[in-house]
């Protein structure tokens, strides 16, 4: 509304009844700085989530940005009464991921056909990234790192945990903790010493 | 799980870096696409109820119309089939009562009997004529039916006028016209009603007392010996008529239709639309039943799609 649209007074100086043009553009409006808040708010979270799913930093940087570009196609769908933006976008995180896994493992098996694949280069992780965390993204699974960064670093409740990840919330409670069992069983002689 | 690895995990992720954060501000530049005023949901909740009410006021205007029609078609066609003919006879005389009665189903005949309420006056002239229907169940108890009518018609003092007896195929009818003392003529009517079952009941009673009246000042008076002898007879003739009462009893076996009570117009109007909306509940149920497998089977493989994707994506994320 930045244009100086608003609505004229009419003689009597009774304010009359806006256009629906006009709370249509407000509507607008609201939706978009209800996005920017939205992105600004969990553009760390996503990003966590994503570098624990994917386990490479890059890769997380263009998924999330890949996320943020979905949700602002999609965020007329949004429907704040049936979950927070912090979810919602967790989906689409978690959907922008699968599609990339897909995507790779689609090409993956186009390379093997002709040369040997090198996956070690993804997980490649600079030095700038703690042991734990390290030793956490190069021995779990995706499905591990991801319950893991959703209940443990963003510290989701099992329930909206369980609603990203599509499953029950007993199945989450189960999936987290065999992921912090195996987790553990490697980190804790690190922590120890 | 140590509350240490929980530390240290939150510790060590990292934030989103400078880079994304420039390039999600670019994203976020970009004003989001407008919310749609019009959702799925949203119009199948407007389309839901606005089809259930159009079905209702489609029903109840198809019947309003046959409603309608359906009464200009009772008015051009008034079941006066169904009405005996000499229920339907004009009555030309003054002074004359008729009693019909007729007991249209079988079982409103079971409860149509009663002798007449209006018995002739005894010290009146009166000229009786009582028609009663009678319902027998074959040709054979048609015929023994009429020769039990003639014997009772003699054991009252009466006499037979007329006998019309005619039977084929299994079905017959049977017409007497009897003469029955008018003093008896209550016997003979309650004697008759017990020789099957009662389909009609008319009872006609003229005054005569009047006319003979008449006929006796007018006897006095004249001075012509054939014009007194004329009026004598004439006398005479009406005490004959108000001697005896003619009886007319008909027998049939043929079943009479059931009587046709036209409903109202709202009556008419209610069954209709009930009418269109079973007939729409009835297509809505065969297109459910028709299409149940069909829906259980696509029901059955978006389950199993999305399982099937559950599982696959698990899968995808335990190899990344």
């Amino acid at each position: 509304m930045g244009d100086g649209f608003v609505p004229n007074p009419g003689r009597s100086g009774v304010t009359r009844a806006a256009p629906a043009a006009y709370t249509e553009c407000v509507s607008d409006v609201a939706d978009a700085q209800d996005f920017s808040a939205a992105a600004e708010t969990h553009l760390d979270d996503v990003y966590r989530y994503l570098l624990y799913v994917t386990a490479n930093p890059s890769t997380a940087e263009d998924l999330t940005s890949e996320t943020f570009e979905r949700a602002l196609g999609r965020w007329s769908s949004f429907d704040p009464r049936r979950g927070t933006a912090q979810t919602w976008l967790f989906q689409l995180a978690r959907g922008a991921a699968l599609d990339h896994f897909r995507a790779e493992e689609r090409r993956r098996r186009r390379e093997e056909r002709v040369a040997e694949p090198d996956r070690v280069a993804e997980h490649e992780l600079p030095d700038e990234y703690g042991p734990v965390l390290r030793q956490a993204l190069r021995t779990l699974s995706g499905a591990d790192r991801e319950v893991i960064a959703l209940r443990i670093v963003l510290e989701l409740d099992a329930k909206t945990a369980a609603r990203v990840l599509n499953i029950s919330a007993s199945a989450c409670t189960t999936r987290l903790n065999r992921a912090l069992e195996r987790l553990e069983q490697k980190v804790r002689p690190r922590l120890v010493a | 799980m140590s509350p240490d690895l929980a530390t240290a995990l939150r510790a060590e992720t990292p934030s989103a870096p400078d880079a994304l954060r420039d390039r999600i501000a670019v994203i976020t530049a970009t004003p989001p696409a407008p919310r749609r005023t019009l959702s799925l949901r949203r119009v199948l909740m407007v389309a839901a109820p606005a089809a259930a009410a159009a079905s209702l006021v489609a029903a109840v205007a198809v019947g309003v119309k046959a409603g309608v029609e359906d009464q200009a078609g009772h008015k051009a066609t008034a079941p006066r089939a169904l009405i005996p003919p000499q229920m339907l006879a004009p009555t030309a005389e003054s002074g004359q009562l008729r009693m019909p009665r007729r007991a249209a189903t079988p079982e409103a005949a079971k409860n149509a009997f009663a002798p007449p309420t209006a018995a002739p006056a005894r010290k009146r002239a009166q000229d009786v004529r009582t028609s009663i229907t009678l319902l027998v169940d074959d040709t054979n108890d048609l015929s023994a039916t009429t020769q039990r009518a003639l014997r009772i018609t003699r054991n009252l003092g009466g006499y037979v006028q007329t006998v019309n007896f005619g039977s084929q195929t299994g079905e017959g009818t049977a017409a007497l016209e009897v003469r029955i003392p008018v003093s008896r003529v209550q016997a003979a009517v309650v004697r008759f009603s017990e020789l099957g079952r009662i389909l009609a009941q008319q009872t006609q009673i003229t005054d005569l007392q009047q006319r003979l009246d008449d006929l006796t000042r007018q006897i006095r008076r004249t001075g012509d010996p054939g014009r007194r002898a004329q009026l004598r007879h004439t006398r005479s003739e009406l005490n004959r008529r108000a001697a005896y009462a003619t009886l007319l009893l008909d027998l049939t076996t043929h079943e009479p239709q059931a009587k046709v009570v036209p409903p109202s117009r709202i009556d008419r109007a209610v069954d209709d639309a009930a009418g269109v909306l079973g007939a729409e509940l009835a297509v809505i149920a065969y297109a459910l039943i028709v299409a149940s497998p069909f829906l259980v089977l696509l029901a059955a493989a978006f389950g199993g799609r999305r399982a099937y994707r559950r599982y696959s994506d698990l899968r995808l994320l335990e190899r990344a």
